[in-house]
């Protein structure tokens, strides 16, 4: 009995230790909502010493190219801005706020964060009274946009000074302006790279494996960590086999629901094949962490930090995590993944949320937000700092992506008109599930930490289950 | 006339507030509520559900029609039905979770000092939630963290350890020793409140018979709470047939470890096919009535007193009795 009670007494004292190391690191956008709607900026009438005539305003806003910071000066409005980003809408943004308003004293800007935004934003769009700026949720198809969204400018035009100005357009309107474009690579520390012997960034897998291979050798560093047992990370291997692995910005949309075997290897390092070989490969040479199915995703970001992970493949938006995980945020660096179409790299990218300004807004709302737009994309730093590719076509690319100079941006084309639910119909119903779950990506490393199957057998299967799809959606596999 | 209306109006009156009429009116007012909340969120799903088995659909988009189709691939696709196998770990793990809760409540229910601290340390897990225990676990799991360092202070190598989530030959073990853990304190306070209710006279008495504590608990406690160890474990069996929260919250399904729920979810949500989720949730029932209806049977038939107050094995004992006695008689 005394035994029984030791052991469950440490049980209890053990196990209430890890549940606090596990609560102790809360999600980045923890910070409530309704404090920051409780925050509104202080009237910006005070500061004007010297009162500037309000401008004659136009019947119609002006389209988006046409306006520049400076124009209207002496506009008076009250915007009210709606963003996801919980994180930074008490710091950031109000440094954005204080800062427009040395040009435009009399607009003021209220900021609401939302945290389940999308879901939140898609149910009030539907009314006229929204607010006047939000981040344009993804539930819109394009088609809708003209029933909620002001018009910003032809498309075409916009296209030449501003990234991606298609992604929200519709019969050659463009409705939004991409905030931040996110670009697809791999994460690596740069001082773990140097102590392996690695002087090149490697552009194929095979360089890849070779590198992590060094790693292993001449660091104590762990050379790719998987982050498995967080399920997400894993379906994160998915993005990388468009435009990364082809340079195709029509494979993803267009060419992969009328492929016939995508999965194949291709034999050349390219496709989709050659981004699951990787991990394949990693995981069956034990280039992994020791234990994937007990890692820790927050815990991840520190041992990246400290130079305890050499490489992880996640998205761009994982850079400023990881810089700030610690205090080497020198050390991280981010680079294409491995694939070389050809010699050439390309690497997978695309926007972020774009902001949207309300149909039914007034003239000079309309105005004041189009400004803020203006400032918040030209002026502001704001796609630059948050480490992402920056909207304007000729601003720099931020340090952290100085790998990505020359590599050339593969935004992955829409489907044609008529099959726009063609690939999700095919991925559904093959239950290969790309970009929806992560049990496909699952099963590989499974398969390689078993020694069960081979890739070329797990991606035999996918393939079949492909062909069985298009052929009940009538396609005929090319 | 005037005569004959008044005299119905008042049998209608009369019937009106004749006791009868006003049970029935207040019993109707009364199960009105609970009857449509269970009408509209109980029985209404539900036959959508069955409707939904019979189509292949996603949550948006166009439906169609496969009939049966879903439910064959259940029986067909070994993938899905090998995963009820997995229930027999937490079937065994909820026997001893049962065994364990009937001892830790008899010696409890008995005067122990500190009782009520011990209570406490054994229910405490049950209150902790599913999520914080999959935190909890994944640690306590983890290479070279609590359970490894336990061990390595008793006396073992680490390379001796195996990996407690991701080898396929304990990983299931460790998962169902989590469910006991967590639910065992759950048990024992059912346990403890059906003890509770013995009349502690039939002790005293036991006692003075020269009784000790087993007898005690075999003669006097099993037989009183009978009742609510079968209970317990019919809940324990159905549980253990759609055990969901361990692995889905500690390993999410990998490395061998998807339950026939966590399948099931995931088919449902991440995979989005909705018609053979419902056909999996329409079969998970079937199998959970089955098995109840056979386990109430077997409990009638064993454990149950027929009218001279006498159970199957007690039955059978007599019987045995009366036959070595005519034996005895016709030598």
């Amino acid at each position: 009995m005394k035994k029984f009670i030791a052991i469950a007494l440490s049980l209890l004292f053990t196990a209430s230790l890890a549940a606090c190391s596990g609560s102790e690191s809360p999600p980045t956008d923890a910070p409530a909502s309704n404090a920051a709607a409780s925050s509104a900026p202080a009237p910006s009438a005070e500061k004007t010493d010297e009162p500037v005539e309000a401008p004659e305003l136009p019947a119609e806003a002006p389209s988006f190219d046409q306006i520049n910071i400076g124009d209207y000066a002496g506009i008076t409005a009250n915007l009210q801005f709606k963003t996801h980003r919980t994180d930074i809408v008490d710091t950031i943004f109000q440094g954005y706020i204080a800062d427009f308003q040395k040009i435009y004293p009399n607009i003021s800007i209220n900021y609401e964060a939302i945290t389940d935004y999308a879901e939140t934003m898609t149910t009030r769009v539907s009314t006229p009274d929204w607010g006047d700026i939000c981040m344009i949720v993804t539930t819109i198809p394009n088609t809708e946009l003209i029933n909620y969204f002001q018009p910003l400018g032809s498309t075409s035009v916009l296209a030449e000074t501003y990234n991606f100005a298609d992604n929200k357009a519709n019969a050659g309107v463009t409705y939004g302006i991409s905030s931040t474009n996110n670009v697809q690579g791999v994460l690596y520390n740069k001082a773990v790279f140097e102590q392996a012997g690695i002087t090149a960034v490697p552009k194929t897998p095979a360089e890849f494996i070779d590198a992590l291979k060094k790693v292993k050798e001449n660091t104590d560093a762990i050379p790719l960590y998987t982050n498995f047992s967080a399920g997400w990370t894993m379906g994160a291997w998915d993005a990388y086999i468009g435009g990364s692995a082809t340079g195709d910005p029509d494979f993803m949309n267009i060419k992969l629901p009328h492929a016939k075997d995508p999965f194949k290897d291709r034999g050349d390092g390219t496709g989709p094949y050659a981004v699951y070989s990787v991990l394949y490969d990693a995981v069956s040479q034990g280039l992994v962490e020791d234990d994937p199915s007990t890692t820790d995703w927050e815990g991840s970001k520190g041992m990246f930090n400290r130079g305890e992970i050499a490489t992880m493949v996640l998205g761009s938006w994982a850079i400023v995590q990881m810089q700030e995980a610690g205090p080497n945020s020198a050390d991280v660096g981010y680079m294409s993944f491995p694939i070389s179409v050809n010699g050439k790299q390309y690497a997978s990218a695309g926007p972020d949320y774009n902001y949207g300004i309300n149909l039914n807004s007034s003239v000079e709302n309309k105005i004041a937000s189009l400004l803020y737009i203006k400032y918040l994309v030209e002026n502001s730093n704001f796609d630059y700092d948050q480490g992402g590719v920056p909207t304007v076509k000729t601003h720099e690319l931020p340090s952290t992506l100085a790998a990505f100079d020359g590599i050339e941006l593969v935004a992955d084309n829409p489907a044609k008109e008529s099959e726009e639910d063609l690939f999700t119909n095919i991925n559904v119903d093959s239950e290969v599930s790309l970009n929806m779950d992560n049990q496909h990506v699952i099963d590989i490393v499974e398969a390689a930490l078993g020694g069960g199957k081979t890739l070329a057998q797990l991606t035999d299967e996918w393939n079949a289950r492909w062909t069985a799809s298009q052929e009940k959606y009538g396609v005929t596999p090319e | 006339m005037d005569e004959h209306r008044v005299k119905r109006r008042r049998a209608f009156r009369q019937r009106l507030v004749s006791q009868r009429s006003q049970q029935l009116f207040t019993v109707f007012v009364f199960l009105l509520i609970p009857l449509t909340l269970l009408g509209v969120f109980t029985y209404f799903p539900f036959a959508k559900m069955a409707q939904f088995s019979l189509y292949d659909m996603r949550y948006i988009g166009k439906r169609t029609f496969v009939g049966l189709r879903n439910y064959l691939d259940i029986f067909t696709r070994e993938e899905l039905f090998r995963t009820l196998r997995l229930s027999f770990y937490y079937l065994a793990a909820s026997f001893v979770q049962l065994a364990l809760a009937l001892f830790f409540a008899s010696v409890l229910s008995f005067k122990v000092r500190a009782a009520g601290i011990f209570k406490g340390i054994i229910f405490f897990p049950f209150l902790v939630s599913g999520i914080a225990i999959g935190f909890i676990f994944k640690f306590f799991f983890t290479r070279g963290f609590v359970l490894d360092t336990l061990l390595i202070f008793m006396g073992f190598e680490q390379s001796q350890l195996p990996y407690w989530l991701r080898d396929s030959q304990v990983n299931n073990i460790m998962l169902a020793a989590t469910s006991v853990w967590r639910y065992m304190g759950q048990n024992m306070v059912l346990f403890i409140g059906a003890i509770m209710s013995v009349d502690p006279q039939l002790y005293e008495s036991a006692e003075m018979d020269g009784a000790n504590t087993w007898r005690k608990f075999l003669n006097i406690i099993l037989p009183s709470i009978q009742t609510i160890i079968v209970l317990n474990m019919i809940l324990s069996i159905t549980g253990s047939i759609s055990a969901f929260e361990p692995p889905y919250v500690i390993t999410n399904g990998t490395f061998g470890t998807g339950t026939y729920f966590v399948v099931m979810n995931s088919m449902a949500h991440e995979k989005q096919k909705v018609g053979l989720a419902a056909a999996m949730a329409i079969v998970l029932m079937a199998i959970i009535v089955l098995v109840t209806a056979i386990q109430k049977i077997i409990v009638k038939v064993f454990f149950e007193e027929d009218k001279n107050g006498m159970i199957f094995s007690e039955r059978r004992a007599m019987k045995k009795r009366l036959a070595k006695k005519r034996k005895e008689a016709s030598a």
